[in-house]
C-alpha cells in the first residue's frame, strides 16, 4: 500500500505535467536537485548556476538538497520524479558508481545510467595526488617504486568508499600496478585531517582543499589527475604525462530523466549554454577555484560513457572487502 | 587592515609578544565588529538562530545548512558572522523547548530535557531557562577566550588523534557514562545496547555496503539522531500527557518566580565552570562534540552531587552543566577550523564551505593571511554572546507564557512544529516515520520506566565507535596491538581498564566504591582543578 | 504461576529483537578478525544485547508486574500517533499547508472536541503562518500540493 500509493500519484502527476510541458516550457519554477548537502561540490556549482539559468529561462530555478547515502537518495528521487523537465539534477560521478557498486555487492542496482539523459557538464576538476611532507617520496616514480617494494603497506586515505579520492587512487594503483592500504573516512575534511595528522600518507583530494595546505607546507603535491597542468600548480605534472594513462575528475553535470520530451531538454541545454557564459557565474566559479569546463549534451554523453566505463572497470577490479 | 599580523612568527600565538599581539588583534576585531553592518548581521544571525533553534528538531547544523545560501551575497566577514550567530543562537534556542515542553530543540539538548522539564513541572521553568541562558553565556564567552589564546597549539594536539586514539577515547567515555544510570545498571545497559544496534543501520563507511536499510536509501546515512531524540522525548511526552484525564497543570510562574534563587545560582556555578572546560576540550576533538559533552557533563554532575537522587527530578545542576558544555563545545569546534582549516564536525565543515564561496581558502595560514577575518570572527562571537544573553533573558518571561496556552491547543501545535522541523532538515518523509516510531517506542518504554537517554547516546556513539575500531585495524593491517603502541591510546585504555576494575569492585562490594570512583574520573578531576 | 514482571516482559522483547538482528546479520559479510567486515560489529552488539536482556530477565523476578501498568491514555495516544502517520503520508502528496490543516483540525475539533470553528481558525492560522515564515522569510521551500497550496 505504502509503495503503490506514491507510484500511482506520481504517474498521474507526470501525465498531467507531460502535457503541459510540451507547450511553453518553462511556465513555473524549475527545481535543480542536488543529492549533496550545502557546501558540497554539486551544491557549490548549483548555487551560482541557478540564478544564471534563471536569467536565461525567465523562471525561478530553485536548488533543492535531497541529501543522503552518498548521493543515492537524491538520484533516486529524481529518477522517480515527474519527467516534465521541472525536476533536474546536478550531480557528480556517483550517478555511475553507485549502481556499479550495487552490482558488485550482488544487489539490484538502485537505478541504471540509461534512466537519465546527460544535459551538460558544468565543470571537471582533476584531483591532486598528495603525500604527507615527512615521507621520502618527492615524485610519483619514487612512490610507485616504494609501493612495489612493499605491497599493501603504504596507507592512503579517502573521503569514503567510491568517493573521488578513493576512485582516483584506486585507478592510479590499477594503472601503476601497485597496492596500497585503504583508510576510508567520512568526508573530505576528515580525510585531509588524517593525512596532515600523519595517520595516512597518500591521498587524492580537490584543488580547493589542497592548495591552502600545500602553500603552508603541510603536504606535498606529486601530480594531478587531469589532462593538463593547472594554472595554480604550474610545476606539478599530470599523471598522464608521467606515463600513467589515466584521467579522473571531480566533475559536475546536469541530468534529466530519459522521458523528458526532447523539446524541453533542448530548451534547458540552451539555457545552460548561456548560463555558463554568464559573468556573475564566471566570477563565482573563479572565486571557488572551480572553473567551468562546459560540455554540451552530445559531447557530454560520449565523455560520460567513457568516464563511467572506466570507473566501473576500476570498481570491478577492486579487491572485494570483508570476504 | 593591521598589517603587523602578517609575519612568520604570528602563527605561534604562544610567544613573547602574545599579549600585545592578541590585544591588538582583538581591538582591530572589535573595531570591525562594531561597524553597523557587521553588528546588524551578528544580531540578525542571533535572532534567526534562536528562532530556528526553538523549533524542535532544527538544531545548529540544520539551521546553518538551511540558511547557508542566504550568505552567498554577503562579504566574507558578514557571512561568517551571520553563520556564527545562527550557530550560537540555535544552541541557545535549543534549550527552550527542552525545558518547557520536553521536546529537544536539537540533539545536544537531550540531557537538558530531563531535569529542565522536571523543573518546569515544579514551576521553576523560568529559573531553568535563566540558568541555561547564563550558563551558555559564561561558557560561550570563556571558551572564546580559550579559542583566542590557545587555538594553534590545541589544534596541533587535536591532529594527533587518529583512529586508535579516537577509539580509546570513546571506550573511556562510554565507561565514564556507564555510571550515569540512576536506576538499574542492566536496564540502562540494555537501552544503550539497543541504541548502539540502531546506530548500525545505514551505509558501512569502510566498504560502502548498505546494512539493514531494506531498500530505503534514506536510511543510508543511518537512523537520524534528531528524529529519534524528538520522538523519544517530545512525542512520547505528548502521548503520555495528552490523554491524562486529570491533567497535571503545568504552572505558569509569576514574575518573581522567573529568576533563580540565590541557592540555585550557587548550585549552578560549579556545573557551569566544569561544563565550560569539559565542552571546550571535547569540542576540539573531531565528532559530534556538543552532543557528547552534554552527556558527559550530566553524568559528572550527578556523580559529584551530594544528592544524586535529585537528578531527574529537577536538579538545576542537570540543566546548568550540559547547557554550558554544549555551548562551550561549539567554540571548541572552531579551534581546528580557524587554526588549520580542518573541520572537526559537520557544522565547521559548512562554515569552511561558506568561506570558500567567498574565495577564502581556509588553511593553516588563515590567521596570518586573513587576520582581520579571524579577529572579526572572534570579536563578533563575544558580541553575539552578549546579544544572545540580552535577547534571551527577557524572552524567558515570554516563553514561559507559552505554558498558559491550553494544552488541547498547545500539543497539536507542538506536534505540527515537530513535524515541520524534522521534515525541513532533510526533506525526508522517512525521518517523520522514524520520529513517530521513536515516539511510540519512547511511550512504551517510559510506561515501563526505562531510561531513554542511553538510547540516544548509543545511537550517537555507535557509528564513531565502529568506524574508529575498523579504521585502526585497517591502518595496522589487522594488528590489534595498534591500540597499545600509540601512547595516547594506550594511556586512555589503561585508565579505562582501571575504571572498569574499580567499577566491578564497587558492584560487588556495593560500598563506598562508587564515591571513591567519582574522584578518580579523569575528566571530573581535571575539571575540578580548573574550577577551584 | 504469577504474572510476569515488567523486566521479564521487556527483557524477552529485547532478547527477541536481538535474535532477529542476529538472523538478519547472516546476510552481511562478517570479514575476518583482522579485517572485520560490515557484519562484524552488528553481530557483536546483537550478542551483547542478547546477553544483557537475559540479565534483565534474570534480575527482574521481583518488581512491578507487567499487568499492573495502566494504559489509560491509549485512545489519545493512538489518535496522536495516527495523525503523525497521516502527516508523514500526506506531506509530500497534498503539500504542507493542507496536511497540517487537516491534522490540526482533527486533533482540536475531533479528539479534543473544541468545536469546528475554533479548530479550523486555529489550524488555518498555524498552517498558513508557519508556511509563510518558512517559504518566504527563511527561504526554505516546503512541499506544495494541488491548487498551488
Amino acid at each position: 500500500m505504502l509503495r503503490i500509493l506514491p507510484a500511482g500519484f506520481l504517474i498521474l502527476l507526470s501525465m498531467a505535467g507531460g502535457v503541459a510541458a510540451q507547450e511553453a516550457y518553462p511556465t513555473r519554477a524549475v527545481n535543480l536537485v542536488s543529492p549533496y548537502p550545502p557546501g558540497g561540490a554539486a551544491d557549490l556549482t548549483a548555487r551560482p548556476l541557478a540564478p544564471a539559468m534563471e536569467r536565461a529561462l525567465k523562471q525561478p530555478v530553485v536548488v533543492v538538497n535531497r541529501v543522503g547515502a552518498g548521493g543515492a537518495v537524491g538520484t533516486q528521487f529524481v529518477s522517480t520524479a515527474p519527467a516534465d523537465g521541472y525536476t533536474l539534477m546536478i550531480t557528480v560521478f556517483s550517478i555511475s558508481t553507485i549502481p556499479e557498486a550495487d552490482r558488485v555487492a550482488g544487489r539490484k542496482p538502485r537505478w541504471n545510467r540509461d534512466q537519465f539523459v546527460p544535459v551538460a557538464r558544468i565543470n571537471a576538476d582533476p584531483t591532486m595526488l598528495i603525500v604527507h611532507p615527512s615521507t621520502p617520496w618527492k615524485s610519483v616514480k619514487a612512490l610507485v617504486n616504494d609501493a612495489k617494494k612493499r605491497p599493501n603497506d603504504i596507507i592512503f586515505v579517502s573521503a569514503g568508499p567510491f568517493t573521488v579520492a578513493h576512485m582516483a587512487v584506486e585507478v592510479f594503483m590499477q594503472t601503476a600496478k601497485i597496492k596500497m592500504r585503504h583508510l576510508p573516512t567520512t568526508g573530505g575534511g576528515p580525510a585531509m585531517t588524517a593525512l596532515i595528522g600523519g595517520h595516512a600518507f597518500v591521498s587524492a583530494l580537490s584543488t580547493g582543499a589542497v592548495s591552502p595546505q600545500a602553500k603552508a607546507g603541510k603536504l606535498r603535491v606529486l601530480a594531478n589527475s587531469g589532462y593538463k597542468r593547472l594554472a595554480a600548480f604550474p610545476d606539478i605534472p599530470t599523471l598522464k604525462e608521467l606515463g600513467y594513462d589515466m584521467e579522473v575528475y571531480l566533475w559536475t553535470g546536469i541530468f534529466a530523466r530519459k522521458e523528458v520530451p526532447p523539446a524541453v531538454v533542448s530548451k534547458i541545454r540552451t539555457a545552460i549554454g548561456q548560463a555558463v557564459k554568464d559573468s556573475e557565474f564566471l566570477k563565482a566559479s573563479a572565486k571557488m577555484q572551480m572553473p567551468p569546463d562546459y560540455l554540451d549534451a552530445p559531447e557530454f554523453k560520449t565523455w560520460w560513457d567513457k568516464d563511467s566505463e572506466m570507473l566501473a572497470r576500476a570498481i570491478r577490479n577492486m579487491p572485494s572487502p570483508g570476504k | 587592515m593591521p598589517k603587523e599580523f602578517v609575519g612568520p612568527e604570528s602563527d605561534k600565538l604562544l610567544g613573547a609578544n602574545l599579549v600585545p599581539e592578541t590585544l591588538n588583534g582583538l581591538l582591530a576585531g572589535f573595531a570591525m565588529a562594531f561597524t553597523p553592518e557587521v553588528m546588524l548581521y551578528a544580531f540578525v544571525g542571533c535572532v534567526v538562530g534562536t528562532l530556528v533553534g526553538v523549533l524542535p528538531g532544527v538544531g545548529p547544523l540544520a539551521g546553518i545548512s538551511l540558511l547557508l545560501p542566504v550568505t552567498f551575497g554577503l562579504n566574507p566577514v558578514s557571512a561568517i558572522v551571520l553563520l556564527a550567530g545562527i550557530y550560537y543562537g540555535a544552541m541557545y534556542g535549543g534549550s527552550t523547548t527542552s525545558i518547557l515542553m520536553r521536546i529537544p530543540g536539537e540533539a545536544a539538548s537531550v540531557m537538558t530535557c530531563i531535569d529542565g522539564y522536571a523543573m518546569t513541572q515544579k514551576g521553576r521553568g523560568g529559573a531553568a531557562l535563566a540558568v541555561a541562558a547564563v550558563g551558555s553565556f559564561v561558557a560561550g564567552t570563556l571558551s572564546i577566550v580559550g579559542l583566542m589564546l590557545l587555538a594553534p597549539p590545541l589544534a596541533e594536539f587535536a591532529l594527533r588523534f587518529g583512529p586508535p586514539e579516537n577509539f580509546a577515547l570513546l571506550v573511556l567515555g562510554l565507561l565514564v557514562l556507564a555510571y550515569m544510570s540512576s536506576g538499574s545498571m542492566t536496564r540502562s545497559l540494555a537501552m544503550a545496547a539497543l541504541g548502539l544496534l540502531l546506530g548500525m543501520v545505514g551505509m558501512d563507511t569502510m566498504t560502502g555496503l548498505f546494512r539493514f536499510e531494506y531498500g530505503l536509501s534514506e536510511l543510508g546515512d543511518g537512523i537520524g539522531i534528531v528524529p529519534v531524540a524528538v520522538g523519544l522525548f517530545g512525542i512520547s511526552e505528548i502521548l503520555i500527557s495528552a490523554g491524562q484525564s486529570t491533567r497535571v497543570d503545568v504552572r505558569a510562574p509569576r514574575l518573581r518566580e522567573l529568576l533563580p534563587t540565590r541557592r540555585e545560582w550557587r548550585a549552578s556555578a560549579g556545573p557551569i565552570g566544569r561544563g565550560t572546560l569539559l565542552g571546550f576540550f571535547i569540542g576540539i576533538i573531531p565528532g559530534p562534540g556538543h552532543i557528547i559533552s552534554s552527556f558527559v557533563s550530566y553524568s559528572i554532575e550527578r556523580r559529584l552531587s551530594k544528592h544524586p537522587e535529585r537528578f531527574g527530578k529537577g536538579a538545576i545542576e542537570g540543566v546548568a552543566g550540559p547547557e554550558s558544555a554544549n555551548n562551550s563545545a561549539t567554540s571548541g569546534a572552531f579551534v581546528p577550523m580557524l587554526a588549520l582549516g580542518l573541520p572537526s564536525g559537520a557544522v565547521p565543515a559548512i562554515m569552511l564551505a561558506a568561506l570558500m564561496i567567498h574565495g577564502i581558502a581556509p588553511g593553516p595560514l588563515l590567521i596570518q593571511q586573513q587576520p582581520q577575518l579571524f579577529w572579526a570572527v572572534i570579536a563578533s562571537m563575544y558580541v553575539g554572546n552578549v546579544v544572545l544573553l540580552i535577547l534571551n533573558l527577557p524572552m524567558v518571561g515570554l516563553f514561559v507564557n507559552i505554558l498558559r496556552v491550553p494544552y488541547s491547543y498547545l500539543y497539536p501545535s507542538l506536534l505540527a512544529f515537530a513535524t515541520l522541523g524534522v521534515y525541513a532538515v532533510n526533506n525526508s518523509v522517512v525521518d517523520l516515520w522514524i520520529m513517530g516510531g521513536a515516539g511510540l517506542l519512547g511511550y512504551v518504554l517510559r510506561k515501563l520506566e526505562f531510561e531513554l537517554a542511553p538510547i540516544i547516546l548509543g545511537l550517537v556513539l555507535a557509528p564513531m565507535l565502529e568506524l574508529s575500531f575498523r579504521q585502526s585495524l585497517a591502518m595496522s593491517a589487522g594488528n590489534y596491538t595498534i591500540f597499545f603502541t600509540h601512547p595516547i591510546s594506550a594511556f586512555m585504555l589503561s585508565v579505562a581498564l582501571v575504571l572498569l576494575l574499580l567499577g566491578m569492585r564497587s558492584t560487588f562490594t556495593r560500598a563506598e566504591g562508587t564515591r571513591a570512583l567519582a574522584s578518580l574520573e579523569p575528566s571530573a578531576s581535571q575539571a575540578q582543578k580548573g574550577n577551584p | 504461576m504469577r504474572s510476569p514482571t515488567i523486566d521479564q516482559v521487556a527483557g524477552s522483547v529485547l532478547a527477541a529483537f536481538s535474535l532477529l538482528v542476529l538472523w538478519e546479520c547472516r546476510k552481511i559479510p562478517f570479514g575476518f578478525l583482522a579485517e572485520p567486515g560490515p557484519g562484524a560489529v552488528p553481530l557483536i552488539l546483537a550478542i551483547a544485547l542478547l546477553a544483557i536482556s537475559i540479565a534483565v530477565i534474570a534480575g527482574g523476578r521481583a518488581g512491578r508486574r507487567f499487568a499492573d501498568v495502566r494504559w489509560t491514555e491509549w485512545r489519545h495516544a493512538a489518535a496522536i500517533l495516527a495523525s503523525c502517520a497521516f502527516m508523514a503520508l500526506a506531506i509530500e502528496r497534498i503539500g504542507y499547508r493542507l496536511t497540517v490543516l487537516v491534522a490540526l483540525v482533527f486533533l482540536t475539533s475531533v479528539v479534543e472536541k473544541k468545536g469546528w470553528i475554533a479548530g479550523a481558525v486555529y489550524a488555518g492560522c498555524f498552517a498558513f503562518g508557519t508556511h509563510y515564515l518558512f517559504n518566504h522569510v527563511l527561504g526554505v521551500p516546503l512541499p506544495q500540493g494541488p491548487f498551488g497550496l
